[in-house]
This record gives C-alpha cells, sequence and structure tokens, in this order.
C-alpha cells in the first residue's frame, strides 16, 4: 500500500485519467482513451462469468474509441473481435484496429441517408453477424448496464484526489460515462450536479436527428444507457463551438484532447465561472492524434468555415429543446425523465 | 501469573459492505467506530489440565483461547489450559462488539500470561477463527479495512480518525441482533460499485482529517444497509443531523445502534452535542454513548450508568489518544 507498483496490462495502465487542475474550482480528467473503462470492466466481468470461452467471438458496433478500447483489451483477453463499423471510420483507426488483429466490417456508404443513418444500419448488421456466429459476445455499450457501473472506478479516483465534487460536466454519447460517474458520486454526493454536453441536430435530448459533423459526439438512436433523470442541464455545442475550444484547451493548458473534449471544456469553463463555489471536474475522452490534419489544422478550419464566428463567451439558454443553429444553447433539463420534458416542450411549442 | 488482556467495544460502523480487490476478488469488509470507555476485561488463569473452564456462554471465547494456546506453540510451550473470566459492560445484541472485544481480551489475555506479543494481524486472524465473524477492535493503532469474515486487513486507511463527536442511540430498543444468524448481505453490483467510491471516500477523508466527508460515507454505508437490516428512525436521525449541521450518520451494520457524527472541532460542539441528545430523546430512542466530547465535570464510568450513557474521549486531546491494547478499561 502507498508505493507505486506496475501494471499488468496497458489496457488498465491507459484507463484511469490524469487528473488536472484548470482554474481554482476546475479539474479536468484527461483520459488516454475513456472508453477502456467500460471496454475493460464488460469483458473481464463477460471472462468471470465465464461468457468468453476460447471459441468466443466479441462482436460490436462502433466506428469509435469504443471498438479500440475493446481491440486493445481483446489482445489481453486473446479473443478475436469483429467491428461493424461505417464507411467513415477513421483510416488511422482503422490500421490500427486491423494491426490489434480486429476484423473490421464497414456498411454500405448508401445507408448513411437512410433512416436511422449508419448507426442502424451498423445495428442490423451486427445482429446478422451474431446470428451467423452461435458463439459470440456483443458487449453492447449502448444497453448493456455494466457501461454506466463500470465508472465507478472513475469517480472513486475523483472522491479520492478531489473529496466532494458539485459537479460533473462531460460529452453525452452511450450516456455511460456521465451517468455512471454522477451516479457513483452522488452515492456520497446526492447533490452533485450532472452537465451533458451534446451537439445540435443530436436525438439524444431531443432534437431532431440532423446530419452533424462533429465526431464522437451526439447521437441518431437513442441508447438505453441514457438515464435522462440524471441530468441538471444540458447544453447543445456546435462543430465550430467544439473545435475552437479544443483548439483554447491546447493553447492555454497544454492539453492535447479531441474535439469532443473541447465541447466539454467550454461548457465546463462557463459553468465553473458562474458557479464559482462549486468543485467542478470535466471529462475529457480521449487525445488529439487523430485531429492533427482537421481540428489542429489552422487551414481545414478556414476552409470548413469554422472561423466565421469567434467563440461566444456564454450560451443562450432555451425554454425547451429543439434544434436551432446557434452555436451554443443550453436547457434546464432538471433532472427529468426525457418523455416529462418533451411533453413540456410540446405544451410549450402550442402555446406560442 | 495471570495473564489479563483489555480490549474495547465499538459503536458499530463508519463502512461495512463488500470489496472488490485486485485479480476480481470480492470481500466482505467493515470499518469499525471504537467505543472508549466500553469494553471487555479477560484474565486467564493457567492450569494443568488440557482444557479451558469458562462461564458456558463464553463458547467463543473459549474458542478463542484454545486457538490462541495452539498458535502460541510457534512462539513458546504453552501451558496446557486454564480458566477464562470476562468482565464486560458491552450490551449484547446491539452491534456494539460484544463478542468481539471478549474474545480479542481473551487472546490477548492468554497471550499475556505468556509473555507474548501477538502482532495485531494475528489477533484478528485468531478472533475471526474463533467467531466466524469479527470487527476490526483489535488494530486500536490504525484506521481499518478489515474482512470480517477472512481476519485479513485489507488496508490501513491511516493512523486515526479525525476528530469526532458522535451522539449515539439505540434504534430498536429491546430487540437483539446475532450477527452470525442473520443472513450475509447480498450487495448488487450497483452497490458493489458504490463501494468503491465510499472505500475512496473514506480513505481520503482520514488522510485529511476530512470529518464532513467522512459523515457522508457513513451516511451511505447506512442507506445501503437499509435493505438488510433497516433501522426505521434512519430518515429522522439523517435529517437531525443535517438541521444541527451534523456530518451524517453512522449505523451498526449487524446491530441496532446508530449516532450522529460531528466535528469535534467545531465551534460550539458542547451545545450542539446537548441539543442533538434532546433531538434524540424526543424521538423517542434511548441513547447510548457519547464519543469524543471530553467533559469532566459530567466524568462517570459506565459502571455507574450500565447500559445508559457513557462518556469517553478519543482521537482529538492529549489525554484520549486512541488507547493501545493495554489501556485500562473502566470496567
Amino acid at each position: 500500500m502507498g508505493i507505486r507498483t506496475s501494471s499488468p496490462e496497458s489496457a488498465e495502465a491507459y484507463q484511469l485519467p490524469r487528473l488536472v487542475r484548470l482554474a481554482p474550482n476546475l479539474y479536468a480528467a484527461c483520459f488516454t482513451l475513456m472508453k477502456l473503462v467500460p471496454a475493460r470492466y464488460i469483458l473481464r466481468r463477460a471472462a468471470e462469468e465465464g461468457l468468453l470461452g476460447p471459441e468466443t467471438v466479441i462482436v460490436e458496433t462502433t466506428s469509435g474509441t469504443f471498438g479500440l478500447a475493446l481491440a486493445m483489451q481483446a489482445v489481453h483477453l486473446n479473443r478475436k473481435l469483429v467491428l461493424v463499423s461505417d464507411p467513415v471510420i477513421d483510416d488511422r483507426l482503422l490500421r490500427r484496429l486491423t494491426d490489434l488483429g480486429t476484423v473490421v466490417e464497414k456498411v454500405g456508404a448508401e445507408t448513411g441517408s437512410q433512416v436511422g443513418g449508419y448507426q442502424a444500419a451498423r445495428l442490423s448488421r451486427l445482429a446478422e453477424i451474431r446470428a451467423n456466429h452461435p458463439d459470440s459476445f456483443c458487449p453492447e455499450q449502448y444497453t448493456n448496464p455494466d457501461n454506466p457501473r463500470s465508472y465507478a472506478v472513475v469517480a472513486e479516483l475523483l472522491v479520492e484526489a478531489l473529496g466532494q465534487v458539485d459537479c460533473v460536466v462531460g460529452p453525452v454519447g452511450s450516456g455511460g460515462s456521465m451517468c455512471g460517474a454522477a451516479t457513483s458520486l452522488r452515492s456520497v454526493f446526492p447533490e452533485c450536479q450532472a452537465v451533458g454536453v451534446d451537439t445540435p441536430g443530436s436525438l439524444l435530448f431531443g432534437h431532431e436527428d440532423r446530419p452533424r459533423s462533429l465526431r464522437g459526439l451526439g447521437m441518431s438512436v437513442m441508447p438505453d444507457n441514457l438515464d435522462h433523470r440524471v441530468f441538471d442541464s444540458v447544453h447543445w455545442c456546435s462543430a465550430s463551438a467544439a473545435y475552437l475550444a479544443t483548439r483554447q484547451l491546447h493553447q492555454r493548458h497544454a492539453l492535447f484532447m479531441g474535439p469532443t473534449s473541447g465541447a466539454a471544456y467550454l461548457v465546463a469553463r462557463w459553468w465553473a465561472r458562474t458557479n464559482s463555489e462549486a468543485l467542478t471536474v470535466v471529462m475529457l475522452p480521449d487525445e488529439g492524434y487523430r485531429y492533427l490534419d482537421t481540428v489542429y489544422d489552422d487551414q481545414w478550419l478556414t476552409t470548413e468555415g469554422h472561423r466565421h464566428a469567434p467563440l461566444p463567451s456564454e450560451p443562450t439558454e432555451v425554454d425547451r429543446p429543439a434544434y436551432s443553429d446557434e452555436v451554443w444553447t443550453w436547457y434546464a433539463w432538471q433532472r427529468r425523465s426525457y418523455a416529462e420534458v418533451m411533453s413540456g416542450a410540446e405544451a410549450l411549442a402550442r402555446s406560442s | 501469573m495471570v495473564g489479563v488482556g483489555y480490549a474495547l467495544a465499538h459503536h458499530g460502523e463508519l463502512l461495512q459492505g463488500t470489496f472488490e480487490e485486485d485479480a476480481g476478488r470480492r470481500r466482505r469488509a467493515l470499518v469499525t467506530l471504537p467505543l472508549p470507555g466500553w469494553g471487555s476485561r479477560a484474565v486467564f488463569y493457567p492450569g494443568h489440565y488440557d482444557d479451558i473452564a469458562c462461564r458456558p456462554e463464553l463458547t467463543k471465547s473459549r474458542r478463542a483461547a484454545i486457538l490462541t494456546l495452539h498458535e502460541l506453540r510457534r512462539h513458546t510451550s504453552p501451558v496446557p489450559g486454564g480458566q477464562i473470566e470476562i468482565t464486560s459492560n458491552v450490551p449484547h445484541g446491539v452491534g456494539m462488539g460484544s463478542s468481539t472485544s471478549d474474545v480479542t481480551a481473551t487472546i490477548r489475555a492468554v497471550a499475556s500470561h505468556h509473555g507474548v506479543a501477538l502482532s495485531r494481524e494475528e489477533v484478528g486472524r485468531l478472533a475471526v477463527q474463533a467467531e466466524s465473524a469479527s470487527d476490526s477492535i483489535m488494530f486500536d493503532d490504525r484506521v481499518v479495512l478489515f474482512a470480517n469474515r477472512d481476519g485479513l486487513m485489507l488496508e490501513s486507511l491511516g493512523h486515526r480518525l479525525p476528530p469526532l463527536a458522535v451522539v449515539g442511540a439505540n434504534t430498536d430498543p429491546g430487540a437483539t441482533v446475532d450477527t452470525l444468524r442473520r443472513p450475509s448481505a447480498r450487495y448488487h453490483d450497483d452497490e458493489l460499485a458504490r463501494f468503491r467510491v465510499l472505500r475512496a471516500g473514506l480513505r481520503r477523508a482520514v488522510a485529511t482529517g476530512d470529518v464532513a466527508l467522512l459523515g457522508r460515507v457513513a451516511t451511505a454505508s447506512a442507506r445501503i444497509n437499509q435493505r438488510f437490516l433497516p433501522k426505521p428512525s434512519l430518515p429522522d436521525l439523517i435529517e437531525l443531523s443535517r438541521r444541527l449541521g451534523g456530518a451524517g450518520v453512522q449505523v451498526a451494520h449487524s446491530g441496532t445502534v446508530a449516532g450522529l457524527i460531528f466535528d469535534a472541532r467545531q465551534p460550539g460542539i458542547e451545545e450542539t452535542v446537548s441539543e442533538c441528545k434532546a433531538a434524540i430523546e424526543m424521538l423517542g430512542l434511548p441513547l447510548t454513548a457519547v464519543i469524543g466530547i471530553d467533559r469532566v465535570d459530567h466524568a462517570f464510568t459506565p459502571e455507574q450508568v450500565g447500559f445508559g450513557l457513557a462518556v469517553a474521549a478519543f482521537g482529538h486531546n492529549s489525554s484520549g489518544g486512541r488507547p493501545d491494547s493495554h489501556a485500562e478499561v473502566p470496567v
């Protein structure tokens, strides 16, 4: 106890974030690859429960970092992994996955414009693969309750290192990290606030589903693991705002993170400033390497039209969750269910 | 020459649950809240016969004495047997550790007769062997997370608890709980996840002397335990703690006592404690003990009041540092 020791596996060594103070009351949880937390927990649990035999194929649908995390853990467990991805998977990620021995299946490009987009197409392809592989295990990050549960290990670190946490801010995808971390923190600090960060045109918090340029944030399918009642407030950050904030995070704090981290940083910085007594933690899920040619390239930002407007210093509060082309909005969700919020929003829409 | 041993009682736990260790192994474990001023005193009279004589109800202590004599063979040539006598002021069946107190005092008495100083880890292991499940009262020099059914110290959380004032009550007077006959709590996965966080919180609270955090951990642990051994007045006690600016509420996870936790350093603590005592009586609950408030003008021994109210000090002043294993317990 007390002495530092080595890790038996790289996935363990990588899974926990570094905690960095950004302001007197704002701390960043900087992950190398946050999805290692659920990937590792889910696969190790499955192995403990005898669900991963020597021939069991692990299958999952993902085009992002959850796949990479599974691929790393699959190496440690010596299991075969098949990932169903969409055609726009990042080429560097694809090469890394392949090098880890993962089989990556892409769904057709034409499915992107169909109902539910790539995400729906991937889910149906996954079902086909599972039907053909009787001995398969699917981690099901969108529905598996072990996904949110796995984040207790992060809450544990936060409580030990920081003590009372008054607010946690982070991007929302599957719902696992934010619901898991906030719920775990609330076992000790029931009043801890949860602030979710989403992007316009994502249906997670009530926008209509639209094409989005910001990868890794927002969803076209509602994940079961998203428990809306966890959230005190929700922010929608545009891709441009997220990209510019990502650069500021790098320029001001030398933190080299991806754009979902930038979006979370933008929101957390404002939240911590307006609640100066509250100890705030912001979740920064992955690093910036995959975005060197885009978010970290000034020329690309200009060409793509992300540098037209300066970053707003504060968000616009909205009275209901609905798509808008504003750069940054927020809504007081107040730990309500999705149905409660949406029925209230409908009533508002009728009266106006 | 007879051997004499002492051991403290406790006022339930600050935390109790199941904790995941490395390699996915899970262990039941607890962090005990010691109760200075209450305890057991054991006397071992060596004999030449191959047996341990004692009052018939002291079966666990008898087993502890036999196990200790066996253990002592690793150190010396122990006597074949003898007689154990125990005096204790600890009530039974309310979760104040009467049994572990007797057992630990017995182990110490037998070892003391032979001039052997068993380590606290050894005493803990013997106690669990003797009674199947023990609290961690033998670790009187540290705050430990103790695997109460394996007899193992999982983690030392620190040298001592921060200065606490605890006002204790019996939430179910008249009822008794048999620790071993009770089915063990079966925690679900979300609770196991919560215990990870609570353990980390307590680790920090002890390391930094953060009573507020310690109280929050204790309250959370008490709430989880409601599913297994509910204390109907827990919500009232939590509300009272909030109203009086307390840190939280701790309970005996296998008993009926509970205590409101305050920071003993806070201004006006004596008045707050008086107010708390009055409020608990208003709830119709008998007081058990007040820990951590040194009130010389009311210093009476538990002997004088029986199982009513004891005033004891530990942790925060020079006279009341956590007593070592051989500190005199007034019995």
